[in-house]
């Protein structure tokens, strides 16, 4: 059974406009795949060509890149990302309870944004 | 006798995150937490037109600092020196922070974002860590220089030389901290977040010690299962991209322009982990730091520091002078979290005199010499580096008295 605590508190939920996988690569990301393209070097096999890295200019395409190179070297790395598990609130009262229906419904009506 | 928050630990956990300097994340705790050494408000830096601009709590999570600040050795010279050319006798003031930022192709009233700041009901979750827990007021980055050095100094204690974002070769008879720890018959992991984000520790370790390695969903199972490590080192994610079966990953890196929210959520999860198993949560000690500032400002001046025997040629820094490894680069957010630390605790730094100063070598520095006792190849810096555990006291808080985050 999951364990209640007595101090929660609730942690903003990241809109879904943040994420843009077509955004260009950082000098950060930049100098990670060039140092996976050193160890590419040492990894080819004969007849295999070296990936050319200066046509990586987005998060995606970097990341396509790094889960190939990273699964060659590591492939028990490839488990899915998964959250802590979810702590649970102390018991409500029923006024409490009432509330939290409340801000429920008030969710599904935004369900647009 | 060590105290019991010693005694009983078992595992030490440092989740680093990217880019952003101790003002800007935390500067605003000071007006009410005076002790914690942040803005006073009327903190300033001369823009292109030689107008004072003053620091800003309008810090936005995205979308502000879309040209990556700098924060290679020669834009942290400026940032630190205000432009003043190397030579004899010239002085930090850290009045180069927008100069540096304007380089960069952002307007005049673009580069003044570099002296925004966030309020704490901003940051939730870092907010609350350092208020309830232990913050640093004088932890450093290791060089005044960009990620990969600085990481390094994270992972061996040195940089050995380098000051860039190039790729280095370890020198023996120097050692990872993992290495060292398993060597010696214990156990330790960098656990990044997954295969699409990977590692920054590519060639050295991920190449040729990927025993070493874990994603952040074993991290997840580690502490649900009580198998997690003596000592774990986490990578946040650091590029969005597709998630299993059509979602959505985003950055949680916290690195410009990602954004700062998510970074908030993966903090929080992090510590959720060791928070909700009690086991754990009780023989743990968390920190959260950040490996560089990535170009914004903060207003105290990195002080000197042992030289750890390197030195990097002009022409590699980029400056016109050689850089010995005797000055720290710009401060960071640093925060320790133990039901052992009391809250509210701040670890003084350069504004007290009988203060501390922490930099990225204290980790393994602190690692070693709690987990292997007598190490004889730690490094120069390690050797002279603060124990970051020090605020560990006798007095386990009550369970109730600890927050945990709702997700």
């Amino acid at each position: 059974m999951t364990k209640k605590y007595k101090l929660m508190m609730k942690v903003p939920k990241t809109p879904k406009s943040a994420y843009d996988h077509g955004r260009f690569i950082s000098s950060l990301i930049e100098h990670q795949i060039k140092h996976f393209s050193e160890v590419e070097k040492s990894l080819l096999k004969p007849g295999q060509k070296l990936t050319d890295i200066s046509k990586i200019k987005t998060e995606l395409q970097a990341s396509k890149y790094l889960k190939r190179m990273t699964a060659l070297l590591h492939p028990q790395g490839a488990d899915k990302p998964r959250r802590a598990a979810q702590p649970k609130k102390p018991t409500k009262t029923a006024k409490g309870a009432k509330r939290k229906s409340k801000v429920k419904t008030k969710r599904v009506k935004r369900k647009s944004r | 006798m060590p105290p019991a928050g010693l005694d009983n630990l078992k595992h030490i956990v440092v989740l680093m995150m990217e880019n952003r300097s101790f003002d800007h994340m935390l500067g605003s705790l000071t007006k009410q937490y005076p002790k914690i050494n942040g803005l006073t408000g009327n903190e300033s830096n001369p823009d292109m037109n030689g107008t004072m601009v003053q620091v800003q709590p309008n810090a936005k999570f995205q979308g502000q600092l879309d040209h990556d600040p700098d924060h290679h050795f020669p834009g942290v010279d400026l940032q630190i020196f205000g432009g003043t050319p190397p030579g004899p006798g010239r002085v930090a003031n850290m009045q180069g922070f927008i100069k540096s930022y304007a380089t960069q192709g952002t307007s005049i009233n673009d580069s003044h974002a570099i002296m925004s700041y966030f309020p704490p009901k901003s940051l939730p979750v870092l907010t609350k860590l350092a208020t309830e827990f232990a913050v640093f007021n004088g932890w450093f980055s290791s060089i005044p220089g960009p990620t990969i050095c600085n990481r390094a100094f994270a992972h061996y204690g040195t940089s050995f030389g380098n000051v860039d974002m190039n790729l280095f070769y370890i020198q023996d008879p120097i050692q990872s901290i993992y290495e060292r720890m398993v060597q010696a018959g214990h156990t330790a992991k960098i656990y990044y977040y997954d295969q699409q984000s990977s590692t920054m520790e590519i060639v050295n370790l991920l190449k040729n010690q990927p025993q070493i390695f874990g994603s952040y969903s074993q991290f997840v199972a580690d502490c649900n299962g009580n198998t997690l490590p003596e000592y774990s080192f986490i990578e946040p994610c650091y590029n969005d991209h597709p998630g299993p079966g059509g979602g959505q990953v985003l950055a949680s890196d916290q690195h410009p322009d990602h954004n700062v929210q998510e970074g908030e959520r993966f903090i929080a999860n992090t510590y959720n982990a060791i928070r909700t198993n009690q086991q754990l949560w009780e023989t743990t000690a968390l920190l959260v730091v950040y490996d560089e500032h990535g170009g914004i400002y903060d207003h105290v001046v990195p002080p000197a520091c042992q030289s750890d025997g390197y030195s990097a040629t002009a022409d590699k820094t980029g400056t016109g002078e050689a850089f010995n490894f005797d000055r720290l680069g710009i401060r960071v957010p640093a925060i320790l979290v133990s039901p052992y630390v009391p809250r509210g605790t701040v670890i003084p730094g350069t504004e007290d005199p009988n203060g501390l100063v922490f930099e990225h070598a204290c980790i393994p520095g602190t690692v070693t010499s709690f987990f292997l006792k007598n190490y004889d190849q730690a490094t120069v810096r390690e050797k002279n580096s603060r124990n970051f555990l020090t605020p560990l006291t006798d007095t386990l808080r009550p369970d109730d008295d600890c927050w945990v985050f709702d997700l």
